[in-house]
């Protein structure tokens, strides 16, 4: 298996993920699993919307939208785009991001955490690492000195 | 010779799928066929209760169910959710020590708002029976029960919240025929209505949230905590008097 295997697959789990809690902030789903409690405080906390949408919801989109540039990259048509190691990275990377700022209200404004939205927290930083891991490998084919070969 | 690419190893060959290219859409496949129907069948299972707004009931005033004495030097207001692991939490961990010394010895009175959230999918068959159980005098009686053993009636437990609610109130003593035409005719669904109108109308966006005198105070309290608000919104409340 490959990095941008690997990343269409982590990427899939976290679109599960959101989909999960987005499905019960959006009231189709009864009860959330949450040993803790904490989901309830948290998804009913003023910072479960952001711009109006409830952050489950952007983190489907945020998923989906990683989970289709990695499929593509695994097709032959993409399997030379410069661009996408770079905005892989760039993409995971303001993930990474979004996610601390998360956790961060979490421990330190609602003092609940939700097991899920740690989970998602994982899930994009194993995300943002394949993606450094599959920029580098890129870059090591992409140079002169693997284009001529010996 | 096949055109190779810098990238054509990692990606795979142009043209024919590799086995190991086949085994991924597999396995991607697969998780997303197991996640996909994992997610729709808990989102179509059968819902208990209906929890809609019935914009056709007479309205009410707002009102809950208080426990302490009339002459209490403070009134605080709970807005609850009778199937909120947080509420459940703080009525069983907390509740107790606020009962033996803050209740019983007359320094607070406490307000029990119904604030049932949609997002849950029992609870207004529980805040339903509870009232109906206030009817019979055994309110607080059987929200101890209820918060109690959450676990047994809440939406990942049972699809039939009415028939287990029913057990604890038997268990209670209650009156049953008058208990059960109660919940069945929704005596009181006018009234929970109102209480959650009137959560809405004060801005209040979380369960267990509390009002001491004129400050809100959201989420889980131990009984620590709750006490010192308490002590503070006596002094405030004894500040302002002086003025």
């Amino acid at each position: 298996m490959t990095w941008r295997m690997g990343l269409a697959l982590v990427a899939l789990c976290g679109l599960l993920i959101a989909s999960y809690i987005a499905l019960h902030d959006l009231g189709y789903i009864g009860t959330i699993a949450c040993g803790t409690g904490g989901c309830e405080t948290v998804q009913t906390s003023r910072w479960a919307t952001f711009l109006g949408i409830k952050v489950a919801v952007w983190g489907v989109a945020y998923y989906l939208l990683v989970f289709a540039l990695a499929m593509a990259s695994t097709t032959a048509s993409f399997a030379d785009a410069r661009w996408l190691p770079p905005a892989m990275v760039g993409l995971t990377g303001w993930g990474v991001a979004f996610s601390a700022w998360l956790t961060y209200l979490e421990l330190f404004r609602i003092h609940a955490i939700c097991r899920w939205c740690v989970g998602s927290a994982g899930v994009v930083t194993l995300l943002f690492v394949l993606a450094l891991l599959d920029w580098r490998m890129a870059r090591r084919l992409n140079s002169p000195g693997a284009r001529t070969g010996p | 010779m096949a055109k190779t690419t810098p990238n054509s190893g990692r990606a795979g060959t142009r043209g024919a799928k590799s086995p190991a290219k086949r085994g991924f859409y597999i396995v991607i496949l697969i998780v997303a066929v197991l996640g996909i129907g994992g997610l729709s069948y808990m989102a179509t299972s059968p819902r208990a209760g209906a929890n809609q707004w019935d914009s056709t009931l007479p309205k009410l005033t707002a009102m809950g169910h208080v426990e302490g004495s009339d002459s209490a030097r403070l009134e605080v207001l709970e807005f609850a959710d009778f199937e909120c692991p947080v509420c459940g939490q703080f009525a069983t961990l907390t509740e107790p020590d606020i009962r033996t010394h803050l209740i019983d010895s007359g320094v607070i009175r406490m307000r029990f708002m119904d604030f049932p959230l949609n997002i849950h999918r029992n609870t207004w068959n529980a805040h339903r029976a509870a009232w109906c159980a206030g009817d019979q005098g055994r309110f607080w009686q059987l929200h101890d029960v209820l918060f109690n053993q959450q676990d047994k009636w809440n939406g990942e437990a049972t699809g039939n919240p009415d028939g287990v609610i029913a057990d604890y109130a038997k268990a209670l003593g209650l009156n049953m025929d008058q208990f059960n035409k109660c919940v069945s005719d929704r005596k009181y669904q006018a009234q929970l209505q109102a209480n959650e109108q009137e959560a809405e109308r004060r801005g209040i966006n979380q369960t267990p949230t509390f009002v001491f005198g004129t400050k809100v105070v959201p989420g889980y309290l131990t009984y620590d905590q709750f006490k010192a608000e308490v002590e503070q919104a006596l002094a405030r409340q004894a500040g302002s008097g002086k003025q």
